[in-house]
């Protein structure tokens, strides 16, 4: 299935994404700070995975991907870093809080 | 050349100076490492759907071949740049706000 790859990114996005409107988190308190986080992470590795796929150290199955393709790379490992940054700090945020709680 | 394995260690080192350099101090808290337990036994799932379909496959000659039932090494590591450095920016970027410096 040429879904399966955004199948996947949506299945990892989707329960963050519903839950970080939580306001213990108040992730979109600080929505600018939020932005500028996941635009550094996003451009770092997208530097970095653009060179890696151009010199071959990985490659991607075409059976799983949905087609689109921008400097050799699926349009999903291009959001994987978008969702991935994201859910890195809404999982960070909702550590701190269930922590916090427990003491 | 492993040249993947080199990369994932270098950007690694240069998370860890970076939570050095901007202050943040995340990497010293008990938290960090709690917080990044559950994102690996995330990563264990996703990662190794990822690599045993195949939706992405390695090349050989640029990582160790030790993998971790599907996963070569050389993820963790690389996972562990781009979660650390989401959350240090974040810690940062949120702090440099909250006391009104630019």
């Amino acid at each position: 299935m040429t879904v399966e790859y955004a199948l996947v990114l949506f299945c990892i996005i989707i329960g963050p994404l519903l839950l970080s409107r939580d306001k213990k988190l108040n992730l979109y308190g600080h929505s600018a700070a939020l932005a500028k986080s996941i635009g550094i992470v996003c451009v770092t590795f997208w530097v970095w995975d653009v060179v890696a796929t151009a010199r071959q150290h990985w490659w991607f199955n075409d059976a799983y991907v949905l087609g689109p393709r921008l400097l050799g790379m699926p349009i999903e490992e291009w959001l994987f870093f978008v969702v991935l940054s994201f859910v890195s700090i809404f999982t960070w945020e909702s550590t701190k809080y269930f922590l916090k709680r427990r003491r | 050349m492993k040249e993947y394995t080199i990369a994932a260690v270098v950007a690694a080192l240069l998370v860890v100076l970076l939570d050095g350099k901007l202050g943040t101090r995340v990497l010293r808290q008990s938290a960090f490492w709690i917080f990044l337990a559950v994102m690996y036994a995330f990563k264990l799932l996703v990662n190794g759907y990822l690599t045993w379909r195949p939706i992405v496959t390695y090349n050989s000659e640029f990582f160790l071949g030790l993998r971790l039932f599907t996963i070569p090494v050389e993820d963790f590591v690389y996972g562990f740049s781009l979660i650390a450095m989401s959350v240090i920016l974040w810690e940062y970027l949120k702090a440099r706000k909250q006391t009104g410096r630019t």
